[in-house]
């Protein structure tokens, strides 16, 4: 199931939300349209929370987590902090690590096993990232760029990455997930996959502006529908040509 | 997508309407007022600008129409077909050239006229030499009139034609008049085509959009053709072909086998056969529409044998349809775009265009690298949802709150702190206390601790560790106390009279009070002493009682008198002293009054003395005839200066 929303007139929804398998946080914005669009979704499952992050909404970018834990950065505050662990269930371990590199979303991926991370994160960063999230941590780079937490959506079934990402490393990234990986775009053309998009093991929200090609990409490659990753190289091949180029 | 809109085009004001338009244009924003008694440079000046003004505003709009409206070299080559076939490429042409030359007509007036008026040698001369130029000028634009015309009319066709993308996608339906078309595009797409028993109802170019594989495709119903040669085609199929000439697009050649419309089958297989370069390398669909009243089986043989021949063709498919059933309806649709896709994807996979995104086509799956199971976690409450897909329940969403509470609405985000309990949930959490962050002090053992440091503390009280002792006090220590106590009072007492005193924002003491002399006496300090408990017996005679008053300060001394007079007797008295001088007050004696009254007389001797120069004493008027009352007119009783 995947899902077009806007966060006030913004397409790129990944920036102002994150989804888990166990929680969901979204920013708090002027009005409740974007909160409610997931909380009709998901908050039957899971809990779907208001966060702000150092008084920012850019929540997506600044905290990193899954289905264990979340890590915020150094700069938020001790009440957001108080706040969402009141709000999140006990099994879910909220740490607030002191990082250089603060927005931890854009140099972390992760899914629930697997982590890849900016090549300059911290040792002791990459520890604590070890034990909360407890996944495998990798340093790594997509298409030649650090930021692999902008650059790269994942979920436990599946993973979208930089449109340029060569078939090597897309090969590579694949058997060190062990989960299938498509290079693609969304928010009609998009490169920063995981601004315009999340996702968690059986839901996805994308913004406004995915077109239904890129939407379809989605709903394959992270199992969202009957449909298995592979129909994208068969089923889909002509369409996708034909929208690409 | 919007590359071919022409409807943006500005409107184009008949030859009259533009000719006001710039005329009153000059008058409005160019200065209207000159003098004959003005240098005639001046003059001169004025109406050149006139007429730079006017022929500048000619061409700028002709510019704009020039530029504005599509060249026939440049757009499509479906476009520039279909406007030669809508507005005669001659006559277009030449509208707009036309048009051009108007311009450098106006600009070789303006530019003669320029030239002229610089003889002009009055005002007269060269107001007629402007008036020339402006006439001239609008003789010239009157003469494009039909060319105005010609071009309005065609700009709001232009703007009325549909927007079709050459590039795109595009399905194209032909055939003859009457065989269903319009009838097909309004079952496939949302486009609203009239669909009327008779020949021709569709006399122009009809576009409708449908989707089909997350694509979206464009649909052109054309008006239908007639079997003839080219040249003794009408506007309305002339537009038809130019459609089926240049649109690289998947062709739908729609078939009545019912010959309802009023063609023979074999009619519609030979047109068929004369259009048929038309359709060259492109996907074709034989589409065989009113099925519902005879279809391919039911057909006689001879009619049938007709048909043979095209069926032959095995590029060619042969499609029954029914658009009053529905039958087949999708099936045509999806056909053609199927075909179409398949033959663009491989004209496409042909060019270098796909190089590029071939690492997109790919999916990467993994080589599973250790046995560890790295399984989806999915909760079991949304398999559930998923399986009883269909009932959803309504629930209240925090939108359909703020909805309701309206202006009122704040957001709670206590309300999902489901782990506290319901009556903790609002407590009130300050941040900070005495300076202190309260999250700093957040401990998971916090009470474990405060309970063992209770425990430790009700242990040293039992021990009495903090009973106080008692201490005893005998008579000279309860003396001392006595005293000590005594002293702090007097010495807050003091203190606060102090602060009083300090505090009071009561204005300086003037100069011309005299200093106050402080009250010391015996008597008095006698008492104090005796009141903070020293004992002041015996001291008739000490050394404090022959103190004798000092008397310098009390003013400057009187002139030595030469009869002995008792000085001392006078001064006890308390007499009224009357207010000081201002030349007396604060000065210490009779010498200090001396020199300072010279040193002034010395001062104000050097102002006057030099050269005559005022004083500050002088009588001073600023101003002796201020502008603002002298000038202008004057009313009755207001010559004088108040």
């Amino acid at each position: 199931m995947a899902l077009r929303v806007q966060f006030e007139n913004n397409n790129e929804i990944g920036v102002f939300s994150k989804l888990t398998n166990s929680y969901c946080l979204v920013s708090i914005g002027g009005s409740e349209n974007f909160y409610s669009t997931f909380e009709s979704e998901l908050s039957e499952n899971i809990p779907v929370v208001h966060a702000s992050l150092a008084g920012c909404r850019i929540i997506g970018r600044m905290c990193v987590g899954n289905k264990h834990g979340l890590l915020v950065p150094n700069s938020t505050f001790d009440t957001e902090l108080q706040h969402i662990r009141n709000a999140l269930p006990d099994t879910v371990k909220v740490q607030r690590i002191e990082e250089r590199l603060s927005a931890l979303g854009n140099v972390i991926a992760c899914n629930d096993y697997v982590a890849l991370v900016h090549p300059e994160l911290d040792r002791e960063t990459e520890e604590i990232i070890a034990d909360v999230l407890k996944v495998e941590v990798f340093r790594q780079t997509i298409a030649s760029n650090v930021l692999v937490g902008s650059y790269c959506v994942l979920s436990n079934q599946g993973g979208l990455v930089h449109p340029q990402t060569s078939i090597a490393n897309q090969e590579e990234l694949s058997s060190l997930l062990q989960v299938p990986l498509v290079a693609g775009t969304v928010n009609r053309g998009s490169e920063v996959v995981s601004a315009g998009m999340v996702v968690n093991d059986w839901c996805a929200f994308s913004g406004m502006d995915t077109t239904s090609t890129e939407l379809q990409v989605i709903e394959s490659i992270f199992k969202l529908n009957e449909n298995a990753p592979s129909s994208i190289t068969s089923s889909m091949r002509a369409s996708l040509i034909e929208s690409m180029s | 997508m919007s590359m071919y809109n022409f409807k943006k085009i500005a409107v184009i004001p008949t030859a009259k309407d533009f000719i006001d338009i710039i005329l009153s244009k000059t008058q409005r924003k160019t200065p209207t007022v000159v003098h004959k008694q003005y240098k005639i440079s001046r003059i001169r000046s004025f109406y050149l600008r006139k007429i730079k003004y006017t022929q500048q505003n000619f061409h700028d709009r002709l510019t704009q129409i020039l530029s504005e409206f599509p060249k026939l070299d440049d757009v499509h080559p479906f476009y520039a077909d279909l406007m030669n076939v809508l507005y005669d490429k001659d006559h277009y042409k030449l509208a707009l050239g036309q048009l051009n030359t108007a311009r450098h007509l106006i600009d070789n007036v303006a530019k003669d006229y320029v030239r002229l008026l610089k003889y002009g040698d009055s005002l007269y001369r060269c107001k007629q030499l402007k008036t020339a130029a402006l006439g001239r000028m609008a003789t010239i634009m009157k003469r494009q009139a039909s060319n105005l015309t010609y071009l309005e009319q065609v700009r709001q066709h232009l703007a009325r034609l549909p927007s079709i993308d050459p590039y795109t996608r595009t399905i194209i339906i032909c055939g003859f008049p009457n065989v269903g078309k319009s009838s097909f595009i309004n079952k496939v797409t949302r486009a609203d085509v009239e669909v009327q028993p008779y020949a021709f109802t569709t006399k122009s170019l009809y576009v409708g959009h449908t989707d089909y594989k997350y694509l979206r495709w464009q649909v052109i119903d054309t008006p239908g053709i007639l079997d003839h040669s080219l040249e003794d085609r009408n506007v309305i199929e002339m537009q038809a072909v130019t459609a089926l000439a240049h649109l690289r697009a998947c062709v739908l050649y729609f078939m009545d086998l019912s010959e309802q419309c009023g063609h023979t089958i074999d009619e519609q297989v030979r047109l068929f056969e004369s259009i048929k370069p038309l359709f060259a390398n492109k996907p074709l669909l034989l589409v065989a529409n009113k099925v519902d009243i005879v279809s391919l089986d039911e057909l006689s043989p001879e009619r049938r044998a007709t048909l043979a021949e095209i069926e032959a063709d095995p590029e060619l498919d042969v499609l029954e349809m029914s658009t009053v059933t529905d039958l087949g309806v999708m099936d045509v649709k999806m056909r053609a775009c199927e075909k179409l896709l398949s033959f663009r994807v491989d004209q496409k996979m042909r060019s270098k265009k796909v190089d590029g995104i071939l690492n997109r086509l790919h999916v990467a799956v993994p080589k599973p690298r250790d046995n560890v199971v790295r399984a989806p976690s999915i909760p079991e409450s949304v398999m559930k949802k998923r399986a009883e897909a269909g009932d959803k329940k309504k629930r209240k969403l925090e939108r359909d709150i703020e909805l309701e509470e309206g202006d009122d609405y704040i957001l709670d985000l206590n309300k999902h702190y489901t782990d506290i309990p319901e009556e903790e949930r609002y407590d009130v959490i300050p941040e900070f206390i005495e300076g202190h962050n309260v999250a700093d002090y957040i401990d998971p053992e916090l009470f474990e601790r405060l309970e063992e440091l209770e425990r430790e503390e009700s242990i040293r009280e039992e021990t009495g560790m903090y009973v106080v002792p008692k201490i005893e006090l005998d008579a000279t220590m309860k003396e001392i106390k006595a005293l000590a106590e005594q002293i702090r009072n007097k010495k807050a007492i003091l203190k606060s009279e102090a602060m009083v005193q300090k505090h009071c924002k009561k204005p300086v003491m003037p100069r011309t009070s005299t200093a106050k002399v402080r009250g010391r006496n015996i008597n008095k300090l006698r008492k104090e002493m005796s009141e903070l408990g020293v004992d002041m017996n015996g001291t008739e005679d000490a050394h404090f009682t022959r103190t004798k008053g000092r008397s310098r300060s009390l003013g400057p001394v009187a002139k030595r008198s030469r009869m002995e007079v008792d000085v001392t007797e006078n001064k006890n008295k308390n007499r009224a002293v009357s207010r000081t001088p201002r030349n007396e007050m604060g000065i210490k004696d009779v010498a200090m009054k001396n020199k300072l009254a010279q040193i002034a007389h010395r001062a104000i001797a050097k102002k006057v003395g030099r050269m005559g120069l005022k004083g500050e004493a002088d009588r001073f008027i600023g101003t002796k005839k201020p502008k603002h009352l002298f000038s202008g007119k004057r009313g009755n009783g207001k010559t004088d200066r108040r």
